[in-house]
C-alpha cells in the first residue's frame, strides 16, 4: 500500500516539476526568439531558475521516502 | 615494490567497489571513506595531469597546445561567469570559482565512466557547499562589517514599531542561508546519482533479451550517455553560478559605487 502510495506522491511531483520546467523552456524560448542579442543573459537566468525548480523534484524523491518508513 | 603497490591498489578498489564496514561512514548515499578518497585522488590525479600538459604551452606567443587552447577557453569562461555575474569586482573571486568549477567538471567526468564518483556521493558535495557557503559570509563580512553583514539578514530598515517583522525575517533568513547547503549539495549528489540509478535500470531492462537461444543483452544504459554529458556541465555550471549569485547578493553595496564611477568615466570618454 505504501509502495503505490510513494509511487503515485513522486509520479505528481515529477508531473509539476516537467510543466514548471516545460514553462521555464516555453518562456525563455519566446525571450530569446524575439530578442536574440540577449540569448546570453536569458541562458543564464534559465540555468538558475531549472535549478531551482529541479531541486523540488530531488528533495521530494529524497525526502520523502524517509517520512513515509 | 611494485607487488605491493599492485596489492595496495587492488586492495583499496576493492574496498571502494564494495561493502564499507559496518559504522564507518556508510549509508544508502554514501561511499566508504577509502573509497571516495580514491575517487577524489583520481579527480585530483586527473586534473593536475591536465593542467601541467596545458602549461607547457604557455611559454609561446601564440597557444598552439590543443589543451592549452582549450583550458584558455574555460578560464574565459569563468572570466565572463564572474565579471557578469557578480560586476566589475568580481575578478578577485576567479580563482576560487575556477578551482569550484574544474573539481566539479571533472568529478562528474568521472562519474560517466567508473561505477561511483566524488561528486556522485552526499558527503563531499556537502563539503564542497559547507566551503562555499562559509567563504560567502566571510566575503559578506569583509565587504560589509560583521555587524552589518548580520543587519542586512533583518531585510529592509523598517523602524522601532516593526521590530518583530524584522526579527521574523532575521530567523527565516538565517534558515534560508542554512538551507543554501542543502540544496547545493543535494541538486549536484541527485543528478549525478539519478543519472547513475537511471542507466542501471534501463540496463536492467536489457539484461534478459535472448536471440533464439542465445542470451543478447543489451546496455540500454548506453544511450543515457549524450543526456548525462549535458547534465555534467550544466551541474557543475550551476554550482558555480549559484556561488557567484550569492557573492553578488551579499557584497552587492560596494558594486554600487563602482558602477556609478564606471558609468561616470565611461560617459566622461564618450
Amino acid at each position: 500500500m505504501t509502495g503505490n502510495v510513494l509511487g503515485l506522491g513522486i509520479g505528481l511531483a515529477a508531473l509539476g516539476v516537467a510543466i514548471g520546467l516545460g514553462l521555464i523552456g516555453y518562456s525563455a524560448m519566446q525571450g530569446m526568439s524575439r530578442q536574440p542579442e540577449a540569448i546570453g543573459k536569458l541562458q543564464v537566468q534559465m540555468l538558475i531558475a531549472l535549478a531551482f525548480v529541479e531541486l523540488v523534484f530531488l528533495l521530494t524523491v529524497f525526502v520523502v521516502p524517509g517520512t513515509l518508513k | 615494490m611494485d607487488v605491493f603497490l599492485i596489492r595496495t591498489t587492488t586492495s583499496l578498489l576493492a574496498s571502494s567497489e564494495g561493502a564499507a564496514q559496518a559504522g564507518e561512514h556508510a549509508g544508502p548515499h554514501m561511499l566508504s571513506w577509502v573509497a571516495l578518497f580514491v575517487y577524489v585522488g583520481l579527480v585530483l590525479a586527473i586534473l593536475f595531469g591536465f593542467l601541467a600538459y596545458a602549461k607547457k604551452g604557455l611559454q609561446t606567443r601564440v597557444f598552439k597546445n590543443p589543451i592549452t587552447q582549450a583550458t584558455e577557453q574555460v578560464y574565459l569562461f569563468i572570466e565572463q561567469m564572474c565579471v557578469g555575474t557578480i560586476g566589475p569586482h568580481g575578478r578577485k573571486y576567479i580563482p576560487y570559482i575556477m578551482t569550484l568549477w574544474l573539481v566539479i567538471f571533472v568529478g562528474n567526468m568521472v562519474a560517466l565512466f567508473m561505477p561511483a564518483a566524488p561528486t556522485a556521493d552526499l558527503s563531499f558535495n556537502l563539503g564542497l557547499a559547507l566551503v562555499s557557503i562559509m567563504y560567502v559570509q566571510y566575503e559578506g563580512m569583509r565587504s560589509n562589517g560583521v555587524l552589518g553583514h548580520f543587519r542586512h539578514f533583518a531585510g529592509p530598515k523598517l523602524g522601532i514599531a516593526l521590530i518583530l517583522i524584522s526579527g521574523i525575517i532575521f530567523v527565516i533568513e538565517i534558515i534560508s542561508e542554512l538551507m543554501k547547503n542543502v540544496s547545493l549539495s543535494l541538486r549536484l549528489f541527485g543528478n549525478i546519482e539519478g543519472g547513475h540509478q537511471a542507466v542501471e535500470a534501463m540496463n536492467h531492462l536489457g539484461e534478459g533479451i535472448m536471440i533464439g537461444p542465445l542470451p543478447f543483452p543489451i546496455p540500454f544504459g548506453f544511450f543515457l550517455l549524450p543526456i548525462k554529458l549535458l547534465t555534467v556541465v550544466v551541474q557543475a555550471m550551476i554550482f558555480t553560478l549559484l556561488t557567484c549569485v550569492y557573492l553578488s547578493l551579499v557584497t552587492h553595496h560596494e558594486e554600487e559605487h563602482d558602477g556609478h564611477s564606471h558609468g561616470a568615466e565611461v560617459s566622461a570618454a564618450h
